[in-house]
């Protein structure tokens, strides 16, 4: 396909700084994004043994609630019953304290006397900080400052894949199936960049898309609102009846209504949510194995608590109308929550393969960067200069540090609930701490002998988590093992740290071949100065710049 | 930024700032139309919470995104706002206009 030079040199351009400003964020989000891929199973791993092992039996549920709502009739404005408690969700009845789930939540269980059994530990919150991290790209500030923020980098991802299409386009029918490993490093990582991003593109625009409306929905939909909507449409949220002096229906009386309306469906837990106008309000949620869902691992039923009838389907997974199942594949395309595990796996592996694609982004933009300084002053030794050595420091710094931080909190997840009782606040700051610190090791030592380092550090780093689990299986009174799904966490953080490990040796050769105008290079600046050797690789600068 | 580069690619991407702020503001208000006619005159809807209007809110991802991708194709920021804008008077007149209309009729 022939696009003019100057568009596609121009969108070059765009494509180079937009990927700069974004890239490192993305790299973030990506890689927390993959492993939020496997949050049930991390969670199981990472959650220490249930409180209560003993559940209340579900038709005992009226009981335990009527005895909670005695003791915290605050409850009643909100509350859970899980069907079937697990590491998850470890308690038959929860609720929390706060409004928008910004409390303490709270677990109930009845004992075998009859007595109230309450307590408020819940499964980890390493799970959850992984999550946010994803969510808001690494910035653990305001939800309401980071979002805008998040919405903004995802726009100008956006731009970047767009104009990264066009610079490819001249040349895509001649390099796609390329890949020139040789001499020429930057024409290898360039290939390598440019097959990554084209083969992994749908998932990168419905990225990119489903971000951006996350972050702005508020925004899009008040936009809409003030200068679009029509004034004389009424509001058409569905309510149950008014029930007055009607008990609701027990859970197993839902559950079997449930199950005659929508076999397939599966429900989890049932949230009772109290209004002042019109009563108990009921949201069923669940899944089925054949739908996308609406939310990452859950969809939706609004079920009439006093006759079981299904009230609101349009999340719930299987019984939606052409219209909502449309709007619920875009939260499904990004969540990868159909078709089970192979999507998940998939998911997991495009993830790291967006974090990679950043990773590569900023190497070649450095890389760039010297060669366009280079132009017209070609009988010069042109060197790195303090931009590159700083965005190099960066990459290594920031990815690495993120990819050390999460398995550090990780691995810390079996250890601290013993020592301290803040377990969420240690996450936060173990990751933070180690993020930190490797970035401020990659400035002082810099990108090449950096990398070398942190690369090992990553590396045993993400072993302590199966160590973790070792030492739980051999040490009495230390962590725990819960078998199953979990040990998955271990096996791929072996996996991981073996990658990392190789990385670290593959690096630690490249920084003693790399030539010395290389970011990679270790040689001293001063003696890099004098050296004003001719360049080696002269077929190379053109590279870039010529897209037939 | 331009400083950096050398003179022959400041030619094209050097007036970045003025097309890129009509693809933000100017394009913006030409998503918003483009939504406001699909919901008028299509099948979709603005302004309560049916899966109609969940994908007219939706739609502006991906609108907004292309305009603002595609808008660096204009020659420089005035070609860009006038085009920009123009289809705005163009798109909004529509919009206006027709619920005006609709509105005597009805």
């Amino acid at each position: 396909m022939k696009i003019r030079s100057d568009i596609v040199r121009m969108y070059r351009d765009i494509h180079s700084w937009v990927g700069i400003v974004c890239g490192l964020a993305l790299f973030i989000a990506f890689y927390a994004g993959a492993i939020t891929m496997f949050e049930a199973p991390l969670k199981r791993w990472a959650s220490p043994p249930m409180h209560v092992t003993e559940h209340t039996p579900l038709e005992r549920t009226p009981e335990l609630v009527e005895k909670v709502l005695m003791e915290y009739p605050k409850a009643a404005l909100n509350y859970d019953i899980t069907l079937a408690p697990d590491l998850e969700r470890p308690a038959r009845m929860s609720w929390n304290s706060g409004p928008r789930g910004s409390g303490t939540t709270y677990y109930a269980e009845l004992a075998q006397d009859g007595s109230l059994l309450v307590h408020s530990e819940g499964p980890s919150a390493v799970g959850q900080l992984v999550d946010d991290l994803h969510r808001q790209i690494g910035i653990l500030v305001d939800h309401d400052i980071a979002m805008p923020i998040m919405g903004i980098i995802s726009f100008l991802y956006f731009i970047a894949l767009v104009s990264g299409v066009i610079v490819l386009l001249p040349t895509l029918v001649k390099d796609l199936f390329i890949l020139r490993i040789g001499k020429n490093l930057k024409r290898m990582w360039l290939d390598f960049h440019n097959a990554l991003g084209l083969f992994s593109l749908p998932f990168h625009i419905i990225m990119a898309l489903t971000a951006v409306v996350f972050a702005f929905h508020d925004q899009f939909y008040d936009a809409q609102g003030a200068l679009l909507a029509k004034n004389d449409r009424i509001a058409m949220e569905e309510h149950a009846e008014l029930h007055r002096n009607q008990v609701p229906l027990n859970p197993q009386q839902i559950v079997a209504r449930l199950k005659e309306q929508s076999p397939d469906f599966e429900p989890v837990y049932i949230n009772y949510h109290y209004e002042e106008d019109h009563g108990v309000e009921m949201r069923v949620a669940g899944s089925n194995p054949r739908y996308g869902m609406r939310g990452a691992t859950f969809g939706f039923a609004g079920v009439d608590a006093y006759t079981g009838d299904l009230t609101m389907t349009g999340y719930m997974p299987g019984e939606q109308d052409g219209w909502f199942a449309t709007v619920t594949s875009f939260f499904a395309l990004h969540f990868g929550n159909f078709g089970g595990n192979p999507v998940r796996w998939a998911y997991f592996l495009l993830g790291l393969a967006g974090a990679v694609l950043f990773y590569t982004g900023n190497l070649l933009w450095i890389e760039t960067h010297r060669k366009k300084r280079r132009k017209g002053y070609e009988y010069l030794d042109v060197q790195q200069t303090r931009a590159s050595k700083i965005l190099g420091a960066l990459t290594v710094g920031i990815s690495l540090g993120c990819i050390a931080g999460i398995s550090s909190t990780i691995a810390a997840a079996k250890v601290l609930p013993q020592w301290t009782d803040a377990v969420g606040a240690w996450h936060t700051g173990i990751y933070y701490a180690v993020f930190f610190l490797f970035s401020a090791w990659a400035f002082i030592r810099g990108a090449a002998r950096g990398a070398v380092e942190l690369l090992c550090a990553s590396a045993i780093a993400t072993l302590l988590i199966p160590l973790v689990s070792l030492f739980s299986a051999f040490l009495p009174g230390f962590g725990w093992n819960h078998g199953g799904s979990s040990y998955l966490i271990d096996i791929v953080a072996v996996i991981g740290a073996g990658s990392l490990a190789l990385l670290a040796r593959k690096t630690l050769q490249r920084i003693h071949r790399a030539p010395e105008y290389s970011i990679w290079y270790v040689g001293t600046d001063e003696s890099a100065q004098s050296a004003g050797a001719t360049e080696p690789e002269t077929d190379a600068v053109n590279v870039a710049s010529s897209p037939t | 930024m331009s400083a950096k580069l050398p003179k022959a690619q400041q030619l094209s991407s050097a007036n970045w700032f003025g097309k890129a702020s009509a693809g933000v503001i100017a394009g913006f208000m030409l998503t918003l139309a483009i939504c406001g006619l699909l919901a008028h005159f299509g099948p979709l809807d603005v302004g309560y919470f049916s899966a109609q209007s969940q994908i007219s809110m939706w739609l502006m991802s991906p609108v907004w995104g292309l305009i603002m991708s595609f808008c660096f194709l204009f020659r420089n920021g005035v070609h860009a706002w006038a085009w920009l804008g123009s289809g705005n008077a163009v798109l909004w007149g529509l919009l206006l206009g027709s619920q005006y209309l609709v509105g005597q009729g009805g």
